[in-house]
């Protein structure tokens, strides 16, 4: 082993040492020894004082890598950190939109261009010089904000909320007709949602072999159908099918749905979650949005569906049948007549849907009937159009009307899977998943069985509207849509007509 | 009928053009225009990053990248937020190539169909934490029995927590088990409103707002194995592709195991901001980098991924069996190994996940 001192210690031994050997020669007196002490201290704080410098000078060239905070160094990060915390608060007071609970803001407008083989004057102005053939519109606008009024981490029993606003452009024919250019020209901003929901089971916090049911309270959407209930940004087709306005299923309405669904089938290697059986019953008005009811009585509304309860990865998977009821009274008012006494009348919805939605294949078809009371002349007569009767006849007989759409689509893209939607993907910048949609739709409606003539008093209204569409979905919130339309009409004194929509949609 | 077939002949002649629309990448015989490889992860606020594998190493130095750049090929990554099943998802609708996966969502995918093919280890052992909310009285996990315990259900924490629970004589049934993703389990922690979960603990605790029930530092049976698979259309199709993207990790993988860049690894690593340095500091202090990284089809990973199936059928996570049988595909890790001169780099350990001799 190799001993080997460093220079101040080397200093300190010779010293010592040197003491030592005088200290074996002769006792030495007390004023002797008093000078070695002082000698011996100034050695020892000199090689002090070599041992400090040369300590200081060989951690000055490690300083950058190994020397410890100080200090001084915490209090600047204190001091960038209370800077900061000041920044955020500021910004918080002064720049930050807040609310009282947590809130997300949504929209979606359309902006759109369409064209028709036909000219057509409705919703604009009835004082216009021709009909116009093609027109740039804002059919739509929403905003909404949603939230919880209370969050339940451990069971799921949120208190949700929402409230919705849509604008659309005047074009009522009926209760408000646009007779002046001044009226075509303004437009609606209505209340559309205004719900709270309470999770009494939230399988997406308890787990999704678990049940979900939940109760929702206020203006919304209806249980009726596929289409009824699907928000626009969903919707392939840029017209609705036409039994939604027809039956007035797709309108809101104010009252108590209680959803819910049972035994779910989970396959818990893609988070798919198949409920066997799904459900919905309400209570509402039936007098429609923003009014209170107009008759003493309620509507009632249920819905199940029953879907396949199978693997992501079978064939099988969203094979999804439903079947839709509601029940109600309406006021029944004499056709045409200009002053009516209004009486209760029976309303009725009858539905049944088929859904298939495996990627890229997807298909949905929806049959949809309505009965609803009307005057009549004679009672063993269908209520076809000849047998209405235009005053109160104290006889009621039963509209039947009957509404089919079948629609086909092919997806690819990354859109509509969860793995790589916005919130999907680990991403920087803004994400851009395309998605390309081309689709096939087949509608039917017929606003009374019983008037199957071609022309004549009892002419038919039905009408078949075919139509050949493309969606790009892009930017997450936003889609190109593309739909050309062919309507044919059964009465022979309308005319068959195309027209050609052009339509960005984009949402936020 | 007939007229409806005649309404509708002009919509079908319409789809005559459907050819004209944009179509999915295509890519000729000898290479693809891309390729794609999705993280069953993502960083804090879905940043596109990861970290402790070589995998997470390879995208950092953008060594795929280097490779390709010669022959024009794209690396197009994909970082999961929704985990292993979100990863079994984009492989079901085609969208990825290869994907690093835990245990469970990799044994639930191919239950149900999914065709891959293991081509490399992508990580082992480690710790276990069990953690409580900072004012909880329980001390040990017989404490926590009919209380609520989080976890993400369908990934590989879900088999771990159940192994965990089996080790110390319980069941998912001796507890209320709830599903929540890592940010709300987390969250739920903080406030109380779950009473345990197994999650990474030091952000929590250097909050105050968590503390650890106890940890497991190393035990071999109880933590999951990862791995790096390719979709067996892409293996067949571009064999030669799969050879340079396993040589390629497993260069990265070597890096990854050197203790001289531990500093530097780790540094790399917690960019993801999930885990911070100190975590992994903190997390990786009783291993040696270069036995959780090991690549190696070894006897320990043979073992585990067999008993992860058998755990899985057992706890019924899985409907349908699974054959381990061909699954395994060593041919790629083998040359890779071959090439870099590194057969004997990495240690082996036996089933039980002892070193072997």
């Amino acid at each position: 082993m190799k001993f080997k001192l460093k220079a101040g210690n080397q200093i300190l031994a010779l010293a010592l040492f040197a003491y030592a050997g005088t200290s074996f020669g002769a006792t030495p007196s007390t004023q002797e020894l008093q000078q070695q002490i002082e000698e011996l201290k100034s050695t020892v704080e000199l090689l002090g004082q070599q041992v400090k410098a040369g300590k200081s000078s060989s951690s000055g060239a490690a300083a950058s890598t190994s020397e410890p905070a100080n200090k001084d160094d915490i209090s600047g990060l204190r001091a960038d950190l209370e800077n900061y915390k000041y920044d955020v608060q500021r910004l918080r007071d002064y720049k930050t939109a807040q609310t009282n609970r947590t809130t997300t803001i949504t929209g979606s407008t359309q902006v759109r261009f369409n064209a028709t083989t036909t000219g057509t004057s409705t919703g604009a102005a009835t004082t216009q010089s021709t009909a116009r053939a093609s027109s740039f519109d804002i059919p739509l606008s929403t905003i909404a904000f949603a939230g919880n009024l209370f969050k339940d981490y451990g069971e799921g029993h949120n208190l949700d909320y929402k409230v919705g606003f849509a604008y659309a452009k005047e074009s009522s024919t009926t209760s408000v007709t646009p007779t002046t250019t001044t009226l075509a020209a303004t437009s609606l901003f209505n209340l559309q949602d205004a719900y709270i929901q309470y999770g009494f089971i939230n399988p997406a916090v308890t787990g999704l072999e678990d049940a979900n049911l939940n109760l929702s309270f206020g203006q919304q959407l209806t249980v009726f159908g596929l289409e009824a209930q699907t928000t626009d940004e969903l919707k392939p087709a840029i017209n609705a099918a036409q039994f939604v306005s027809g039956l007035g299923v797709g309108t809101r309405q104010i009252g108590l749905i209680l959803r819910g669904d049972y035994s779910p089938y989970v396959d818990y290697g893609f988070n798919y979650r198949a409920p066997l059986l799904e459900y919905a019953v309400g209570v509402t008005n039936g007098s429609g949005p923003n009014q209170s009811d107009n008759n003493s009585q309620k509507d009632y509304l249920a819905r199940i569906a029953v879907t396949a309860p199978v693997d992501y990865t079978s064939w099988l998977r969203e094979l999804k049948f439903g079947l839709s009821y509601q029940t109600g009274e309406k006021n029944v008012l004499a056709s045409g007549a200009t002053v009516t006494t209004p009486v209760d009348g029976k309303s009725e919805r009858y539905g049944f849907d088929i859904y298939y939605n495996h990627l890229p294949f997807g298909a949905t078809y929806e049959y949809a009937q309505g009965r609803d009371d009307s005057f009549v002349t004679n009672l063993n007569q269908p209520a076809s159009g000849s047998n209405i009767a235009t005053t109160n006849t104290g006889k009621t007989g039963q509209i039947r009307s009957v509404g089919q759409t079948l629609t086909l689509f092919y997806t690819w893209g990354e859109q509509w899977l969860k793995s790589s939607n916005g919130t999907g993907q680990g991403k920087y910048d803004d994400w851009w998943p395309k998605t390309y949609q081309p689709f096939l739709r087949y509608d039917s409606w017929d606003a009374n069985t019983d008037n199957t003539a071609a022309s004549g008093t009892n002419v038919t209204g039905k009408i078949d509207i075919s139509t050949v569409g493309f969606n790009l979905f892009f930017a997450e919130t936003t889609k190109f849509q593309v739909n050309l339309n062919d309507y044919h009409y059964y009465n022979h004194a309308k005319t068959n007509y195309q027209d050609l929509i052009v339509q960005f949609q984009f949402g936020f | 009928m007939k007229k409806i077939v005649n309404k509708l002949s002009w919509l079908l002649g319409a789809l005559t053009l459907l050819p004209l629309l944009p179509q999915p990448a295509q890519a000729d015989e000898g290479k693809p225009t891309e390729i794609r490889i999705a993280f069953s992860s993502a960083g804090a606020s879905g940043r596109p990053l990861a970290g402790g594998s070589s995998l997470a190493t390879t995208h950092l130095h953008a060594a795929l990248e280097e490779e390709f750049k010669k022959d024009n090929i794209k690396i197009k990554w994909f970082f999961n937020v929704g985990a292993g099943p979100a990863t079994n998802e984009q492989f079901a609708n085609k969208l990825i190539d290869f994907a690093s996966h835990g245990d469970l969502p990799l044994i639930v995918g191919r239950s149900t169909g999914l065709k891959h093919k293991l081509i490399l280890g992508q990580g082992r052992f480690g710790e276990i934490v069990f953690v409580v909310p900072a004012n909880s009285e329980a001390k040990t996990l017989a404490d926590l029995k009919g209380k609520k315990i989080g976890v993400t259900k369908g990934t590989a924490g879900q088999l771990t927590l159940a192994r965990v629970l089996e080790k110390n004589g319980f069941t998912e049934r001796d507890f209320k088990v709830i599903s929540l993703d890592a940010a709300t389990l987390k969250a739920a922690l903080a406030t109380g409103d779950i009473d345990g979960a197994i999650v990474k603990p030091y952000d929590l605790v250097s909050r105050g707002v968590a503390k650890i029930l106890f940890k497991v530092s190393r035990d071999p049976k109880l933590t999951s194995i990862s791995n790096f698979w390719v979709g067996e259309e892409f293996e067949k199709k571009y064999p030669d592709i799969v050879q340079r993207v396993v040589t390629t990790i497993v260069k990265e993988a070597k890096f990854s195991s050197e203790e001289k860049n531990r500093t530097e690894l780790m540094q790399l690593w917690s960019r993801q901001a999930t885990d911070t340095y100190l975590d992994y500091v903190e997390t990786w202090k009783n291993d040696k980098l270069r036995e959780r990284i090991s690549p190696l089809f070894d006897e320990y990973y043979v073992a585990s991924l067999q008993k992860a199936v058998d755990e899985t059928k057992r706890f019924k996570l899985i409907r349908h069996d699974v054959d381990v049988k061909g699954w395994i595909e060593p041919k790629y890790l083998n040359n890779a190994l071959k090439e870099l001169k590194l057969e004997h780099y990495w240690d082996e350990f036996d089933k039980d996940g002892n070193l072997k001799k």
